[in-house]
């Protein structure tokens, strides 16, 4: 990571400060109308998909209703749920957009998302040990991680990983890596499988058991789209995920260079640990915005469709005060993601000799 | 019944499963809204049918509230939600129609003046038209008449009538067989409001005796004296109902007081936020935000809600003065005091209101 003095710090604290001040007094209207816009699509998404689903004898309808099932997943997880439960809203003051009270369309209960991910993700950002999003404790992605021979698999496990990605993100929070080495029991974790059963088999019991069977005649079809549309959703949103953070040049950090770290240092690990990505403005909607990373990982609870008009700004800053600014076509942030997976699933010796592998690393 | 109570209870247990919310009917609100905003199920609906001019700061509105909404009694308020710059806003208001004419035909009516700075009743006045929806809760709140009927005095001042022109209407209409006086304070002859349906009251319902009194119309003041109390007939032996700001009350509850009027037959209701002499204790500490990891200290006076704000939260909250009980939240230790009453909490787990609590010494909250 860029080395900075404490004056240099402040000063960047004070100038992305500015930003988020002028966004925060200037939130009103526009922004309302904004949400309610989006979760009107939502709900006009999801209740065709549902509608139309029935149809899906015919081929193009199925299509049809399980791609729309599908966004609209999509959509209120990454653009409505993520962002609704940042806080991005309380300041609305309406009950059913407030970030401690949402419940999303997703196997992980918003209880555990708001603390794994608001909380843990989002204040340890890429702290190696400390920051479980990095690699899920399923994937080694830097070298502060000793390889061993079952790395060498990683690739399955990042595909399965993407297939089941609402599964392994309610499951998130069972750290099962610490039971395994015996940090934690698996009694502690009790009421936390208790809600995790509760909520995936809500999210089950709905979308694989209730609307197949009311449509009995047509439940295998049903049933089908609607797996189809989970699916959608889980390779969608843990690619945009996965962009965000383990592309090449995203920095990883150690523990001991956060210790007592000030908000400036914060927000310089901020801005060099994540990675933005470039596309049209459905690509933004549909990564609720998360193409934006390194401005939601600076200001994770200013509404996200900020963040385009913000950019420019965040990264006048990081040019003034020499900071890399991650940014990259999908397809060539993705690429790097891949690469960076791949790569550390070798034994070191192997990686080091293919200059094409180095990686961003902890400093 | 209980068959019907059975099937919704399974109903709202399927539309929890189906839409991961507790008010399940309301996730289809935001396309109802745009088909017809009477139709929104998360609050009661209600649309503004008529608006009048009662003074030159007065409006009354008339709203026809949604089929479900379940009627009040006179003298209750509710609370009312808006939206203003993308910012949902509570406040509570009194009804000042009669149950009568809800249960006739479906209307109510709030009056409301414009308050000085007032967010929302500035807005009521320069932005709701006819047409306009708004959210609407149930009635609250037991200044309500006395029923069997015994002498009443109301003492009310300024937009205080509102409440008591639902009661007196009430009374009225049902031909209520004691002695009712009203003194109503006004600051000057100009700003009466509903002048000419008191009047009428007073002419088809003789057992109300109607005194206005400006207190401004003069040189010098003419506030409630003891004088006013002494033309009311029977005063001890009636039920007294003070509404207005609180200067009036004050002075009233004073004089009834020295009058040997008994506490119990003395009935309040306020319109703006009372405040407790707190001058006397030592206030603020630090308060420590659990869920929010923030932990701030605060001087002086400042409530939860403001010092959590302060701070960079967002806690839910509604009307800011300790009516609607929005911003309930619990308190895991510590020791606040109830700006509305002065009472001091325990200092154990409990409930309080952010809007209304001033922490005395360090209180932490589950927000």
């Amino acid at each position: 990571m860029k080395k900075m003095t404490d004056e240099q710090l402040s000063e960047l604290e004070q100038d992305l400060n500015a930003i988020r001040d002028a966004v925060v007094a200037d939130l009103g209207e526009r922004d309302a109308r904004y949400i309610r816009r989006i979760i009107r699509l939502h709900r006009t998404l999801e209740v065709g998909g549902r509608a139309m689903m029935p149809f899906g004898f015919v081929p193009p309808v199925f299509i049809a209703a399980t791609a729309a099932l599908g966004v609209s997943k999509i959509i209120e997880n990454m653009e409505i749920g993520h962002n609704v439960m940042h806080g991005q809203y309380d300041w609305m003051n309406d009950p059913s957009l407030h970030s401690q009270t949402y419940e999303w369309d997703t196997v992980c209960t918003g209880e555990s998302w708001r603390r794994t991910h608001n909380y843990e993700h989002h204040t340890y950002t890429n702290i190696i040990g400390k920051d479980r999003d990095y690699g899920y404790a399923l994937l080694r992605l830097s070298d502060d991680d000793k390889w061993k021979p079952p790395h060498s698999l990683q690739f399955i496990n990042y595909v399965l990983l993407s297939v089941f990605f609402q599964w392994g993100v309610g499951l998130h929070e069972l750290e099962s890596e610490r039971i395994r080495r015996g940090e934690v029991s698996l009694n502690e974790k009790l009421p936390f499988l208790k809600d995790f059963f509760r909520k995936g088999g809500r999210q089950a019991f709905k979308d694989y058991l209730f609307f197949p069977l009311i449509t009995f005649p047509v439940a295998p079809i049903v049933l089908a789209g609607n797996i189809g549309a989970n699916l959608i959703r889980n390779l969608w949103s843990s690619t945009v995920i996965f962009c965000g953070h383990f592309t090449q040049d995203a920095e990883t950090f150690t523990e001991a260079e956060c210790e007592n770290e000030s908000k400036g240092h914060w927000y310089l690990r901020q801005l060099t640990g994540s990675s933005n990505f470039t596309g049209g403005k459905w690509v933004h909607l549909l990564s609720g915005h998360l193409s934006y990373q390194i401005e939601h990982h600076v200001f994770p609870d200013i509404p996200a469709h900020r963040y385009p008009e913000i950019s420019e700004q965040v990264q006048a800053v990081c040019r003034k005060h020499g900071i890399p600014y991650n940014t990259g076509s999908f397809a060539r942030q993705y690429g790097t993601v891949l690469k960076r997976i791949f790569a550390f699933s070798l034994p070191d010796r192997v990686r080091s000799k293919v200059p094409a592998l180095t990686m961003g690393q902890a400093t | 019944m209980l068959a019907r109570d059975n099937q919704s209870t399974a109903l709202q247990w399927l539309g929890k499963q189906l839409f991961n919310r507790e008010d399940p009917a309301a996730f289809f609100d935001p396309l109802l809204e745009r088909v017809n905003p009477m139709w929104i199920q998360e609050y009661t609906p209600a649309r503004v049918e008529q608006i009048l001019q009662e003074t030159s700061d007065t409006k009354t509105f008339v709203l026809k509230p949604a089929r479900r909404w379940q009627g009040f009694e006179a003298g209750q308020h509710v609370n009312i939600c808006i939206e203003i710059d993308g910012i949902r806003r509570n406040r509570t208001f009194s009804l000042s129609s009669s149950p009568i004419l809800w249960q006739t035909q479906r209307l109510i009516s709030l009056t409301i003046k414009r308050l000085p700075g007032g967010l929302v009743t500035n807005w009521l006045h320069d932005h709701l038209d006819v047409g306009a929806v708004l959210g609407l809760g149930e009635a609250f709140g037991d200044f309500t008449v006395p029923d069997p009927a015994r002498p009443v005095l109301f003492i009310a001042g300024g937009s205080g009538i509102t409440p008591v022109l639902s009661q007196l209407e009430t009374m009225a209409a049902q031909d209520y067989r004691a002695p009712v006086s009203l003194l109503y304070y006004v600051r000057t002859s100009e700003d009466v409001i509903a002048g000419e349906k008191l009047e009428a009251l007073a002419a088809r319902y003789p057992a109300l005796s109607l005194s206005i009194i400006p207190t401004h119309d003069e040189a010098s003041p003419r506030y409630l004296s003891d004088g006013d109390l002494a033309k009311v007939p029977g005063l001890n032996g009636r039920q007294i109902f003070l509404c207005g700001p609180k200067g009036l009350m004050d002075l009233a509850g004073e004089l009834l007081q020295s009058r040997g009027v008994r506490e119990r037959d003395i009935h309040c209701t306020f319109f703006s936020a009372p405040q407790a002499n707190l001058e006397n204790q030592a206030l603020g500490g630090q308060v420590q935000f659990a869920q929010s990891n923030i932990e701030v200290g605060s001087e002086g006076d400042a409530n939860l809600l403001e010092i959590a704000e302060a701070a960079g939260l967002t806690p839910r909250h509604g009307c800011r003065m300790g009516i609607c009980h929005q911003c309930s939240c619990r308190k895991t230790s510590g020791t606040v005091i109830n700006r509305l009453t002065g009472q001091k909490s325990g200092p154990g787990e409990e409930n309080v209101q952010l809007c209304v609590s001033v922490p005395q010494g360090p209180v932490s909250i589950d927000v």
